[in-house]
């Protein structure tokens, strides 16, 4: 059986892309499969310009840490770091410091987190976490910001604040997301919506730039 | 590294658990390092201080008939020598009478020393806890052992001693007791009798003869070179002159191959710490595999996991190294400072084997890291979405 089966779409930089589905269609892993996370059995995945289902273990690693920014739907903080130190994760494991530490502050502040600092990971809430989730997420100016249920472990008015937080971000840094969601209504209007069926991509809008075929 | 930090010292039970397995693994080789050399080094000092000195001078075949004098001058004109002194040996058969009633005790081990110069070559005479040494030729110091075996012998009692002479006649002569001798662990003159030097030779018809030469130095690794010096100065005679290792070989080898195998069982206590490490290292594995699969979903590749718990296997290694060394020396301070002795025993001999203590604790330090590798690799071999669903 096939998780996903003939998909193809493309995204254009700067877009706010919604991947929705009924539980279990294969929405969570067409994300995956984006983020370089897991790769399909057939097809390709072109990331500006770069095949990177042809990428060795080391290139994805790399790929993933400079284009690509992972929202997760648990926030997936290391709680043994603090706010900023988990900011500044990504960059640290490019082996690049660049007055990161800044941008880091920066981004804190764009998310309205500029007083938890040096906090640790384990001492904010949820709604907290998840914004420095999506700080972590385009700290390294990604080419795509993946984000998985990022709503789904919070309360409605929380989830609200978080989706106005990435568009808002989307629009100001003309940022590319990627959203795995099955809470629609929350995102108002988007630039794209595919839906996920048994396996199958329906896209409402279609672009260019970004080429993805499964 | 500070992640790698971070996540270890937030474990603080693991990290307790696994910086203990080290420091006992350390602490162990520690505590029988202190033990079992300080009791093979104390054999060898008594022997050293008692017997043999640093060196020690005999006759190939037979007894020295070169006289004593001569070779004590010499040696004592050696710059690293602090005294010589002759010594002779022999066996005897004692009576007793106490409370009316005679006591008999056969093949005593008897010593005969010049009181002058022993003194300054031996420690033999401070193991007399009651009386005094031998000061003249009548007098006689019984080992506390022989002096029990003789109904309860004390200073002032007069013993009749019988020695068969070289032509196998019977000699006996009256001694009064002037001391008993007793010293920790019985390595002394315990079960022996001492008398003079002058006394034994007249008793066994050995006028002018000496059983051996009892050198004792004032550095004695300088050992090897008086007794080669000494060999060299008279190479007419049938001399056998050897070191403390040499002259006590017989009596040690079999307490070398213990320590040998005492250190095995040390080494394989490390053995077991290094499990232990494995077992903690795998349970911070588990314990941490949605990170590392967070860590691996933002670009850490599978050699930044690697080092992380590698990392965290040299911390261990380095915290355990540190502690198990400071443990262990602070016993050996302890033993040393406190002369420690079991039971009465000889009083260890403790010494700083800083070359052993470094490379205990180096060695404690790359075991650490080797059982930190197997659990570093399944690390690595966690897949992110995976790992981010287990965790």
């Amino acid at each position: 059986m096939k998780a996903l089966d003939d998909v193809s779409f493309s995204i254009e930089q700067g877009e706010v892309v919604l991947i929705v589905g009924s539980s279990g269609s294969g929405k969570s892993t067409l994300l995956n499969m984006i983020g370089l996370l897991d790769s399909p059995t057939n097809g390709n995945i072109l990331i500006d310009g770069t095949n990177t289902t042809t990428l060795s273990d080391n290139q994805i690693s790399s790929f993933r840490n400079k284009k690509l920014g992972f929202i997760f739907q648990f926030s997936n903080l290391l709680t043994d770091l603090s706010v900023l130190e988990n900011i500044l994760l990504p960059i640290q494991i490019a082996g690049s410091e660049l007055s990161s530490e800044k941008d880091a502050i920066d981004l804190l502040k764009a998310v309205g987190l500029e007083d938890q600092v040096y906090k640790r990971a384990n001492k904010i809430s949820g709604g907290q976490a998840q914004r420095v989730a999506i700080a972590r997420g385009l700290i390294n100016r990604p080419s795509i910001v993946l984000a998985d249920e990022p709503t789904g472990n919070l309360d409605s008015v929380t989830s609200q604040t978080i989706v106005d937080l990435m568009k808002s971000m989307a629009k100001k840094l003309n940022q590319t997301f990627v959203i795995v969601t099955h809470d629609r209504q929350h995102f108002g209007e988007v630039d794209k919506v595919i839906t996920i069926k048994d396996g199958k991509a329906f896209q409402d809008e279609e672009a260019s730039t970004m080429e993805i075929t499964v | 590294m500070k992640l790698a930090k971070r996540m270890l010292f937030n474990k603080r039970g693991s990290l307790i658990g696994a910086v203990l397995a080290v420091t006992i693994g350390i602490l162990v080789i520690h505590v029988n390092f202190v033990i079992f050399q300080g009791l093979f080094d104390a054999i060898v000092r008594d022997i050293s201080e008692y017997r043999n000195g640093d060196v020690l001078v005999t006759n190939e075949d037979d007894y020295i008939d070169k006289s004593d004098s001569t070779i004590v001058r010499f040696f004592e004109r050696i710059s690293y020598v602090e005294a010589a002194t002759p010594r002779l040996s022999s066996t005897a058969e004692m009576e007793i009478t106490k409370n009316g009633k005679l006591i008999e005790k056969t093949r005593i081990p008897v010593v005969g020393v010049d009181p002058f110069t022993d003194i300054r070559a031996s420690t033999v005479h401070e193991t007399v806890t009651e009386g005094t040494y031998v000061f003249s030729r009548n007098s006689i110091v019984l080992g506390n052992t022989v002096a029990n075996d003789l109904g309860g012998a004390v200073v002032g009692d007069n013993v009749k001693v019988m020695i068969i002479d070289r032509w196998g006649e019977e000699q006996t002569k009256r001694f009064t007791v002037s001391g008993i001798a007793k010293s920790p662990g019985g390595q002394g003159f315990d079960y022996s009798a001492v008398m003079h030097i002058d006394t034994l030779r007249d008793m066994t018809d050995r006028v002018d003869q000496t059983g051996s030469i009892m050198v004792k130095l004032n550095d004695p690794s300088k050992a090897f070179e008086v007794k080669e010096f000494f060999l060299a100065s008279f190479p007419n005679d049938d001399f056998l002159a050897e070191t403390i290792e040499e002259s006590a070989e017989q009596q040690l080898a079999g307490f070398r191959s213990g320590i040998a195998m005492i250190n095995m069982i040390g080494y394989f206590g490390m053995m077991s710490s290094a499990f232990a490490i494995v077992t903690i290292q795998m349970m911070l594995v588990n314990g941490k595999t949605k990170e590392i699969g967070v860590m691996r979903a933002i670009g850490a590749k599978r050699k930044d996991i690697l080092i992380i718990f590698i990392f965290q296997g040299m911390l261990i290694g380095a915290i355990g190294a540190g502690v198990g060394t400071a443990t262990g020396l602070g016993y050996t301070i302890y033993a040393k400072e406190t002369k420690m002795s079991f039971n009465n025993s000889l009083p260890l001999e403790v010494s700083y084997n800083w070359e052993k203590i470094i490379q205990t604790a180096l060695a404690s330090f790359v075991l650490a890291i080797i059982a930190s590798l197997y659990p570093s690799y399944r690390a690595t071999k966690l897949l992110p979405v995976e790992a981010m669903r287990t965790g």
